[in-house]
């Protein structure tokens, strides 16, 4: 659920976010050409729109719209990273099905995929190739939160609706709150920001470290920007709780032995390690299993959440426990084992978080659409504001108001937006992500490793 | 606080498993001038096989850590008869060709693996208890077997004519080519040697930690520092300064801060340059 990337590469966002949002102001040459085609694109948008409605603003269902509808879907690699392609096939997905039930108001609902390989520059050209050069009405996707914050000029100059499905990064719904005008066509349609992610851990282990016997535990951070709101999350919150916390680490990013670093949590005689790890967390679990570490190991561990996990590692994530925002296997709602198996049949294997959430993005944009009566983005925006839709992970998927802190998030709680946890476990030789919390979801109860 | 002998052991093996990837390193450098910046992708190479030999083959890890061994061996000596022979002696060719041969390894196994890391069964499962203490077999058997490959290796340079050449070879490729030595041979021997090294120390590696497609840019770098502080083309200052840089990281991360791992060496090195560029036993397979 997060983002990627490294200090470093925030750094260079946050200077680049500067440049452009100081272009308002002065001029640069490189902008000044980019105006121009937002104002060219958004005079053709609107002439075509007026041709087509005759300049009606009414939210008449029955209202034909001109062409297509064009959805932009920005993916990391969507060929080869599970999570890019989770986010790019599932787009494909949820337009095959509306354009299968005739389009929404009557229009064929298009999607274009360009890929981010998560990087903050190529993010950006492929956000101008999207809007600038295919006229596309929305954008969604993006998984790395640099790219995400790269992009929040531009949405605010291309005034397009972007519909964020994977980064993490409270930073971009901030800005919402700061200048609500300039930076309203960004939601978040999730996953729950990573200020809620902690939230969720500090929920989790309140309601489940007794039954569990995790007394005390070691928090282990990797050290990369989208952990930084977590850790603060958790500082100080669980020992509230009642939980012993004797070490608290943010290990540093790229760490690859974590052998120093499990002597310590042993030596410090905690029941698990309670860790927040994407880039780093296949070293981490395959290392705690192979040296068979006696605490237990759970927390937001990113790879995990990937239901082809266990066959990459051997098995090392038996017994070990991550949440997540749905599996292919839990009724959050009626809608959730239905796509799982859509995805899986189109394309062989099963969706991870990105894919649930941008499916869930396409299909309530079209239904904010249908409502509107038009996809101009000022009249799709109150729509979608106002909606609660009945997603994959959420039966009540719905945005943060304008005077929140965090305006066009998606809500995070018990009746929203509310993270599973799982456990891996072995069935007839295959591995399983069975769910061990929220209890209406649950297939089985914690179990602690063998050797511990 | 962690105690010390854990730290010790943590120390101990992962030192071992350093000294095979340096040998191979030095040797490139010592016998043939060679700096071979791919050498760290051989490892990944190695790591590779054997996860390709265990998961999709099927077969057991003993095999794949043949396997790895023998594809390592083979891919740096096929780089060595393909690339480095015709400019070898052009250093800032050679730099180049390796360097970009390592990042061509690297996106190679991305596009056919991707970004994932992937696990590698242990060659030894399980662990040892020693008065006390627990050791991981896998990591006991790396430390024993590096020991024996440096041993090996060592008997074989001193006390085999094949061995004898490529250290006349290193010392002064003119001479050994007036005794009638054909030094093109010996350098690929010496290619095929530390490729099958790195080969096996890969599998190890990627045994305790993970394969991944940039697996082999710590060790490389590791090995810069080890190779210099033992003193570039010394087998004997390679195993000594692996396990001082060993012991140095485990250290730094164990007891000061994990972040410093890789700054530690790095110190190491400029230092080392700018104080003693000779490293601690200079060069012994240098060309007079």
């Amino acid at each position: 659920m997060v983002n990627d990337g490294s200090g470093t590469g925030e750094k260079r966002t946050t200077g680049k976010r500067t440049g452009a949002g100081g272009n308002n102001d002065k001029k640069a040459a490189g902008v000044d050409r980019r105006r121009f085609l937002q104002f060219a694109g958004a005079g053709v948008a609107t002439a075509s729109l007026a041709g087509c409605t005759g300049g009606s603003q009414s939210s008449d269902a029955n209202q034909q719209l001109d062409g297509p509808i064009k959805i932009g879907v920005l993916a990391p690699e969507p060929g080869n990273n599970p999570i890019g392609a989770s986010i790019a096939n599932s787009a494909k997905l949820a337009a095959n099905q509306l354009n299968e039930d005739g389009g929404v108001l009557g229009s064929n609902v298009e999607v274009v995929v360009k890929d981010t390989k998560e990087d903050p520059a190529t993010g950006q050209r492929a956000y101008q190739e999207l809007t600038v050069g295919e006229q596309v009405d929305l954008t969604t996707g993006v998984f790395t939160s640099e790219v995400q914050l790269n992009l929040m000029s531009s949405i605010a100059q291309q005034q397009t609706l972007h519909l964020n499905t994977g980064a993490a990064s409270p930073e971009t719904t901030r800005r919402v709150a700061e200048n609500y005008d300039r930076f309203k066509y960004y939601f978040r349609t999730g996953p729950v920001n990573s200020h809620y992610l902690g939230q969720n851990m500090v929920d989790f282990a309140t309601a489940n470290f007794e039954s569990m016997g995790w007394d005390s535990v070691a928090i282990l951070a990797e050290d990369y920007t989208w952990t930084e709101p977590i850790s603060e999350a958790l500082n100080g919150s669980l020992g509230d709780a009642g939980i012993d916390v004797p070490v608290n680490q943010r290990y540093a990013g790229g760490t690859e032995n974590f052998s120093p670093i499990y002597d310590e949590v042993a030596s410090a005689d905690v029941d698990a390690a309670y860790v927040v790890m994407a880039h780093t967390g296949t070293s981490a679990v395959v290392q705690w299993a192979k040296q068979q570490r006696p605490f237990g190991f759970g927390g937001i561990h990113v790879p995990m959440q990937l239901p082809s996990y266990y066959g990459s590692v051997n098995g090392a994530c038996r017994y070990a426990v991550t949440q997540n925002s749905a599996t292919p296997t839990s009724e959050i709602t009626d809608k959730t084992v239905p796509y799982a198996n859509a995805y899986q049949e189109a394309n062989g294997k099963y969706p991870v978080y990105t894919g649930y959430i941008t499916f869930d993005a396409v299909k309530m944009y079209a239904q904010a659409v249908q409502q509107a009566g038009s996809k101009e983005a000022g009249q799709v925006i109150p729509k979608l504001e106002n909606m609660s839709f009945t997603g994959t992970t959420t039966a009540n998927l719905e945005f943060y108001g304008q005077d929140h802190q965090y305006p066009h998030d998606v809500k995070y709680g018990k009746e929203y937006a509310w993270p599973l946890w799982l456990q891996w476990r072995e069935a007839e030789g295959s591995g399983s992500q069975q769910v061990i919390w929220p209890d209406d979801l649950s297939t089985t109860e914690y179990q602690s490793p063998p050797w511990v | 606080m962690v105690d010390v002998l854990t730290t010790t052991i943590n120390a101990v093996t992962i030192s071992a498993l350093y000294a095979l990837v340096a040998i191979g390193f030095t040797l490139i450098f010592g016998v043939g001038g060679v700096l071979n910046l791919a050498h760290g992708a051989i490892l990944t190479v190695g790591a590779f096989t054997a996860y390709y030999a265990t998961s999709a083959l099927g077969l057991g890890i003993w095999v794949g850590a043949a396997a790895a061994l023998a594809v390592g061996g083979l891919f740096s000596a096929a780089m060595y008869l393909g690339m480095i022979r015709w400019v070898q002696d052009e250093p800032i060719l050679v730099m180049i060709l390796t360097l970009v041969t390592s990042i061509a390894i690297e996106q190679f196994f991305v596009v056919t693996v991707g970004t994932q890391a992937k696990a590698v069964p242990s060659l030894l499962p399980g662990q040892l208890t020693f008065a006390g203490l627990t050791v991981q077999t896998n990591q006991a058997l790396t430390f024993v077997l590096s020991w024996l490959l440096i041993g090996g290796l060592v008997v074989a340079v001193n006390y085999t004519r094949t061995g004898k050449a490529i250290l006349a070879t290193s010392m002064s490729a003119k001479g050994a080519a007036l005794v009638g030595i054909e030094s093109d041979r010996m350098y690929l021997y010496t290619w095929l040697l530390a490729g099958a090294l790195a080969g096996i120390a890969g599998v190890f590696l990627a045994s305790y930690r993970t394969a991944s497609y940039t697996m082999g840019r710590g060790p490389l770098i590791l090995s810069f520092s080890i190779v210099v502080l033992g003193g570039i083309g010394s087998i004997r200052g390679s195993v000594l300064g692996a396990y001082l840089i060993g012991f140095l990281e485990v250290f730094t991360v164990s007891y000061v801060d994990s972040s410093l791992s890789g700054l530690a060496s790095l110190v190491v090195l400029v230092v080392v340059l700018l104080v003693r560029p000779e490293g601690l036993f200079g060069r012994e397979l240098a060309e007079a």
